[in-house]
């Protein structure tokens, strides 16, 4: 039975929604943080004062610690999906793969320099900015070497710890597009009005950018997959985030901002199952050690419990920072 | 044939130089867990700490909202990510012991998860809002904070004590068999014990860096180092521990592998020397500890918790999880099968160096299959060092029987061309490679092979329990 495709009745569903879910979250925090840093490189390169990039620098390492914890959830469920795949690609880039620990290490502790240290803040969102872009082009790399298992042996055999592919770059460029549109729907609710259209042009400038290298992309392959309607979905999401955007240019304390954010959050989920449709036949199904385990329900307790206590934290911590 | 079809996985296979990779999964590990056990005793002290700011000491506030600072800037980013690390080289050492553990706890694992997501949470809105918050919500976040990070504490402990007695799992008991196994509720206390007693030696040190008079921090230090006092019941979780361990383990751990039995002797000795300090310093004596006792009180700790997690490695021997797989990665049930097909027959991986025959190819791809997870050719643990001074015949035997031979190797996973195959290897590795090299195999050897692999069986030493 297929209810809404690519989900149907089956465990491996579960999976795969949980997936996709974890991963929008862990992809807002992320993109936050290297847009975020990106951002407040040039404002501190410029050296005027900009209330967006103080505000962001201040956020930056807490949303970093957010995005690391958001990126433990699809990291489990991507090891039940595509297990083989997973850490076959683990293996064959190796410790250059595992090279995105220590960048992560460094970066954190860069965006804790700058925020405490204006002489050293430049050079400090440099590395942290080169940290990110390492880590984005890591995981850009392992999702493409996971797919690709013709090219696994002669990469094994020949000792090789780069995928270097031309498939990185478009798919990197697409990410680095959202990543400024995200960036800047999370900016724009504490963002003043002359703020949000700033953001609003930062977030058009990513829209642009990412539709223009997709649909590069797409005349390329002379194909675009559909994805079950789930692309059209996605366009359609992407069209009504930037009519947001345009519309907070105009009107920056208007309506905008809620269609803006509700259109965006619409395209990173349906970005989410576009991006994942191409390998969605390669899910390992069937094996019943995982697909018996138990769990589920302490799981979904859990979940709701945690749920609950997070937004006991943010109505708690609300009033504080209020002041 | 793609290697994602094969039956058993076959994985590529990394090589650390002279590193062998439990020493690489050991120092990734060794110092996550000591992380993240100060940050979960970090909370209960901290809750402790406010406790007593919130009935009018002043100076624990100042205490409070430093610790926070030390453990949001070292727990936070070296502890979380050293966790991430966990997973990346587990899989780089041991991926099919990752992906079973997966398979099997993933419900488990997602609730760690969110447990360790809600402490995080609660840390950071606690580390930015402190300050300006009212004290029973300070109490009620600091409690929050404490309580998730050890129930993230909890279910990831029964996670790992399942690979070394999963009990009654193993006849179809169920995941909470496997969960709340033998070995579940003394290792839970134990870890406990040593987070309170971390968080409390580096309160000591934070303690010493606060501008006080040595009069209050002396009452401060007093205070942080009842939170040690755990550490002085150590001795019986650690006779608790062993004696739930299957007897095989408990015997490597009690005289039967010396290198294991010195591990225990620096685990305990270290521990008691930190209890004995606790207990009759700081809190019989009341002596004032200064920051340099207290850090070096403190390595002694991570010295006791490296040699009680490679200990807690070691126990399992030989297996990753106890009676379901070997440290090779193979199952015992698919033993049977490559000693008929032989180890690398379905390998669809090729070697990386050239060797001079193809023997020496197939002992070269029997050694990265069978005894690289554990070992190195001429590293760490190295197989050149192991067998120097062996026979050709007692090699032989030994691999053919390399479950008799030792008791905590597995059986040997190949057939009896395998066997001569890591032979011939070994004895060129032994004369450095020479160029003139000539195999020494003959027909009669691999039939006395074959005798010897059968009489071996294909079951491992001891019981599977």
């Amino acid at each position: 039975m297929t209810a809404l495709w690519p989900f149907d009745a089956s465990i491996e569903s579960l999976w795969l929604a949980l997936y996709l879910a974890s991963f929008a979250l862990h992809a807002v925090f992320v993109s936050y943080v290297a847009a975020g840093t990106g951002y407040t490189l040039i404002a501190a390169l410029r050296g005027a004062p900009d209330p967006i990039a103080e505000r962001t620098r201040d956020w930056l390492p807490f949303m970093l610690g957010a995005g690391i914890t958001a990126g433990v959830g699809p990291l489990l469920f991507i090891q039940l999906l595509y297990q083989r795949r997973f850490y076959t690609g683990n293996l064959l880039l190796g410790p250059r793969w595992g090279a995105v620990v220590p960048a992560l290490i460094l970066g954190f502790y860069a965006l804790y320099l700058a925020k405490a240290s204006s002489r050293w803040r430049r050079f400090a969102l440099g590395v942290g900015l080169a940290c990110f872009a390492f880590v984005a082009w890591s995981w850009t790399e392992i999702h493409l070497v996971m797919m690709d298992d013709a090219a696994w042996r002669a990469m094994y055999g020949a000792g090789t710890r780069m995928y270097l592919s031309l498939d990185v770059v478009p798919r990197l460029a697409i990410w680095l597009g959202a990543m400024l549109a995200l960036y800047a729907m999370v900016a724009a609710w504490s963002a003043a009005s002359g703020e949000r259209r700033r953001l609003a042009v930062l977030a058009l400038v990513g829209l642009v950018a990412s539709a223009a290298t997709a649909a590069i992309q797409a005349g390329t392959r002379g194909a675009l997959d559909p994805a079950h309607g789930w692309t059209y979905v996605l366009m359609l999401a992407a069209a009504a985030a930037t009519v947001g955007w345009a519309w907070i240019l105009r009107r920056p304390d208007g309506p905008g901002l809620a269609l803006a954010t509700g259109a965006t959050t619409a395209a990173l989920l349906a970005g989410a199952v576009v991006r994942e449709a191409p390998r969605l036949a390669m899910i390992e199904r069937g094996r019943a050690s995982a697909s018996e385990s138990g769990g589920l329900v302490v799981f979904f307790v859990t979940l709701a419990v945690g749920v609950a206590a997070i937004t006991w934290v943010i109505r708690t911590v609300r009033g504080a920072a209020a002041t | 044939m793609s290697p994602i079809d094969s039956t058993i996985p076959y994985y590529p296979v990394n090589d650390f130089g002279p590193l062998m990779k439990g020493l690489v999964i050991g120092g990734v590990g060794i110092l996550h867990v000591f992380l993240a056990q100060f940050a979960i005793g970090g909370g209960m002290l901290l809750w402790y700490f406010e406790r007593r700011a919130q009935r009018g000491d002043r100076d624990a506030r100042t205490f409070v909202d430093g610790y926070f600072k030390v453990l949001v800037l070292i727990s936070f980013v070296v502890g979380a990510l050293t966790g991430v690390a966990m997973w990346f080289t587990t899989i780089q050492v041991g991926a099919r012991t990752i992906g079973l553990m997966i398979d099997e706890f993933h419900w488990l694992w997602a609730t760690e998860w969110i447990w360790f997501a809600v402490e995080i949470v609660a840390g950071y809105a606690f580390y930015r809002y402190g300050p300006r918050l009212a004290d029973r919500a300070r109490l009620r976040l600091l409690a929050l904070y404490a309580v998730a990070s050890w129930l993230s504490l909890f279910w990831i402990n029964g996670i790992l004590s399942w690979q070394l007695t999963p009990g009654d799992w193993l006849e179809g008991g169920g995941i909470w068999a496997g969960f709340f196994n033998a070995s579940f509720w003394p290792s839970l206390v134990f870890r406990t014990a040593v987070a309170t007693t971390l968080a409390a030696l580096a309160g000591c040190i934070l303690i010493n860096t606060m501008d006080l008079p040595r009069e209050r921090r002396a009452a401060l230090l007093r205070r942080a180092a009842r939170f040690a006092a755990p550490i002085a019941v150590m001795p019986v979780l650690a006779l608790w521990f062993l004696a739930v361990l299957p007897e095989d383990s408990r015997s490597w751990l009690l005289g039967g592998s010396m290198p294991m039995t010195m591990f225990v002797g620096v685990a305990a000795g270290a521990s008691f020397l930190i209890g004995a300090y606790v207990v009759v310093g700081l809190i019989v004596q009341r002596l004032y500890i200064n920051g340099a006792t207290a850090t070096l009180l403190l390595g002694l700790a991570f010295g006791a918790t490296a040699a009680g997690e490679f200990v807690r490695e070691g126990a399992r021997k030989p297996y990753t999880v106890r009676g379901v797989l070997y440290s090779t990665s193979i199952r015992p049930t698919e033993v049977a099968a490559l000693r008929a097909g032989g180890a690398t027959a379905n390998d669809p991986y090729p070697l990386k160096a050239t060797y001079p025959s193809e023997q020496l190819t197939r002992g070269a791809k029997v050694e990265r299959a069978l005894c690289d997870a554990c070992h190195t050719m001429r590293g760490a643990n190295a197989l050149v060092e192991l067998t120097r001074t062996w026979t050709d015949d007692q090699l032989r035997l030994n691999l053919a029987k390399l479950q008799r031979t030792k008791g905590f190797m597995p059986p040997f996973a190949g057939n009896a061309e395998d066997v001569e195959a890591l032979v011939q290897l070994l004895r060129w590795e032994h004369r450095e490679r020479a160029a003139g090299f000539a195999p020494t195999s003959a027909p009669e050897h691999l039939a006395q092979i074959a005798r010897w692999l059968d009489e071996a069986g294909t079951g491992p030493a001891g019981a599977t329990r």
